[in-house]
């Protein structure tokens, strides 16, 4: 009942683990590895919060004997006993806990490298849970579910995530048509090469959103922490009784910029995770960053400016079918715009975003049409597609006067039904 | 909101509006994958001047009208066209009324029949008959597009569908076509974020448009 000679060699163990690797394994270990360890190391702290638990109950009943008459020094004795090991175990909880920190799974300060794979740390859900991959509770196994149950739950989490995170590997063509685009723009690469030292420029959320407000008159952007977005998004009008846009609680960047010298309400740059992009009477764009405060976006989503609910977030959906058709898209896109250049990523997908803009009026470039009965849905949508393969190196350079910029920036403003979209375009 | 066009149907000179062409039309958008969802009615009502004394009668607006939209079960609408007045009021208003007498119903008419759902857009086609009696006096159809409420943004979206609900219609060779005819809606003080008023401001257009072609028919008969 109380195995007290193991837990002080589990003790010094612990105590000797987190010293035998006193720099994180984050050099030099591949994203699996970190990710096993970081799941030991909560392991370990489970263990420890066990023990402790344990360690406050025997404490209790220390006093509770040493309360009866009649009792020698036993209880003070062991009182004692508990109090040292209770210390040891908060010491040790805490050095784990360090180590989880600074591994990046209880807060979220560790930057998603671009040869991560895509993959995050294990995070820990509000709700207690730990995540490595969503499908990993499948299979770390449901009470009462058979093994076939959780087996088929988790392929099911596990497809969702794939086709939400990696959309390129359902596409059985991808390889063959990255080719011939990556063949066909050898030109726009060397005007890329000339507009690096601009593209560093915008090494900052600041950057970022300044250049964007500068290029794109008509567009509202907003930052939030990420909880404040939470609260916006609930109290969205989503009704005909919409009050003026601009009235509730927001932090507009421009004044958040103005006020931030002895101001309380402006958000501090290193915690913005949620980008908002209004383009009235359009649409809304949620952008999350991933982690807050740096500029690598890792979702985005399309909704209605009239939406509103806890559902509008960056992994959300929309209610009507042509912003879920965007969302889709956009996933696509901002997969693109990661694995093609991690740095200017966020700039490439805000201006891509801005594309959209032409939404309602600008025809197919295909069909010459705004309305098309898409055949697999049934549905009659506006062209909802504008390329982005081409994007990030053109874009960039189109705010150079030259002939081929002028050329090709007709080629940006390009937008296509679902079913007149093809990969060669 | 949302957005929305209220046309009514126009029958060719000579001609005029059965059930046959609603059924027609219900079919029509059928054929274009609307999916029947349900029913839904509008009502209608032209108010009369309560006077003892014949002549003042003039001096009180003719085309007073109050509307009930589906959409808003709570709420009554109050329009006078010729004055450019459109007024949202709760639906308690009409106890209101008939507790003053101040105004009485000259006719009622209710818009009924089906609803449909086409993606993003939502449309409902209905016959236009008086209370109290099955003759049909004409077809209206609201056509309206969810996402946005831009008078404006939505403009071309609404043309082409407009254009290809025209095309559908036609393949059926049935006698007339259906109209769109926009209120300058600035002029009743409402702007480019679409409410039920202008909805009731549409509808009010249409019912002018109803009673002209029913009196040039009259006129042509005698």
């Amino acid at each position: 009942m109380r195995p007290q000679q193991p837990q002080h060699q589990q003790q010094r163990q612990l105590e000797a683990a987190p010293n035998a690797n006193p720099d994180p394994a984050q050099s030099g270990e591949a994203p699996p590895k970190q990710v096993a360890l970081a799941m030991d190391r909560l392991g370990d702290a489970a263990r420890l919060i066990a023990d402790i638990r344990l360690g406050a109950d025997r404490l209790l009943e220390a006093l509770f004997v040493a309360a009866q008459p009649h009792q020698s020094t036993k209880p003070l004795h062991l009182f004692r006993k508990e109090d040292a090991s209770m210390r040891q175990h908060l010491q040790d909880l805490r050095s784990v806990g360090r180590q989880l920190e600074e591994s990046g799974v209880l807060n979220e300060s560790l930057r998603s490298r671009s040869n991560s794979w895509g993959l995050h740390m294990p995070l820990v859900c509000p709700d207690g849970a730990v995540v490595a991959y969503a499908w990993k509770r499948q299979l770390a196994g449901q009470a009462g579910a058979s093994a076939v149950d959780r087996t088929r739950l988790a392929l099911k989490a596990f497809t969702d995530q794939k086709r939400r995170f990696f959309p390129h590997l359902d596409d059985g063509l991808d390889g063959q048509s990255t080719e011939s685009a990556l063949k066909k723009h050898c030109g726009p690469q060397v005007l890329m090469g000339n507009h690096q030292e601009e593209l560093s420029d915008y090494k900052t959320i600041s950057d970022v959103l300044l250049h964007l407000e500068k290029e794109v008159p008509t567009l509202k952007v907003f930052t939030y922490e990420r909880l404040d977005w939470l609260k916006r998004a609930s109290s969205l009008p989503s009704s005909a009784n919409e009050t003026s846009i601009g009235t509730s609680k927001e932090h507009n960047f421009h004044s958040s910029n103005k006020l931030r010298p002895g101001s309380l309400s402006p958000v501090a740059t290193e915690k913005i995770s949620v980008i908002e992009l209004l383009f009235p009477s359009i649409f809304r764009a949620i952008v999350s960053l991933h982690p807050a405060g740096s500029i690598d976006p890792d979702s985005v989503a399309f909704f209605s400016p009239d939406e509103g609910g806890s559902y509008i977030h960056s992994r959300g959906f929309s209610v009507y079918h042509v912003f879920r058709r965007i969302t889709e898209h956009a996933a696509m896109a901002l997969q693109y715009f990661l694995g093609s250049r991690a740095e200017t990523a966020l700039h490439s997908l805000l201006h891509w975003i801005c594309s959209y803009q032409t939404l309602f009026t600008k025809v197919c470039s295909k069909c010459g049409r705004l309305l098309l009965m898409d055949r697999k849905s049934a549905l009659l949508l506006p062209p909802v597609y504008r390329p982005y393969r081409q994007f990030s190196a053109l874009k960039i350079s189109s705010t150079q006067p030259n002939s081929s910029a002028k050329d090709t920036s007709s080629d940006l403003a390009q937008a296509y039904h679902v079913g007149c979209f093809s990969e060669e375009a | 909101m949302t957005l929305k066009w209220v046309l009514h149907w126009q029958p060719n000179a000579g001609s005029t509006v059965n059930s046959q062409i609603l059924s027609e039309v219900s079919q029509c958008v059928e054929s274009i994958n609307g999916v029947k969802e349900g029913r839904w009615r509008a009502t209608l009502t032209f108010y009369k001047p309560h006077t003892r004394e014949q002549s003042m009668v003039a001096e009180f607006p003719r085309d007073f009208l109050g509307i009930l939209l589906p959409e808003q079960p709570n709420k009554y609408y109050f329009i006078i066209r010729g004055q450019r007045i459109v007024l949202e009021a709760d639906s308690s208003i009409q106890t209101l009324m008939e507790k003053l007498q101040s105004y009485k119903t000259r006719v009622a008419l209710h818009f009924d029949g089906f609803q449909y759902q086409l993606g993003d857009f939502q449309l409902r086609v209905g016959k236009v008959v008086p209370t109290h009696s099955e003759n049909l006096r004409g077809i209206v159809m609201e056509v309206e597009y969810v996402p946005i409420s831009s008078v404006e943004k939505a403009r071309q979206i609404m043309e082409e569908f407009l254009d290809i609900w025209q095309e559908a219609v036609s393949k059926r060779s049935l006698p007339g076509h259906f109209m769109h005819m926009e209120p300058n809606f600035a002029e009743y003080g409402l702007t480019d974020h679409y409410t039920s008023q202008h909805t009731a401001v549409q509808y009010a257009t249409v019912m002018a448009q109803l009673i002209a072609t029913v009196q040039a028919v009259q006129s042509v008969r005698n």
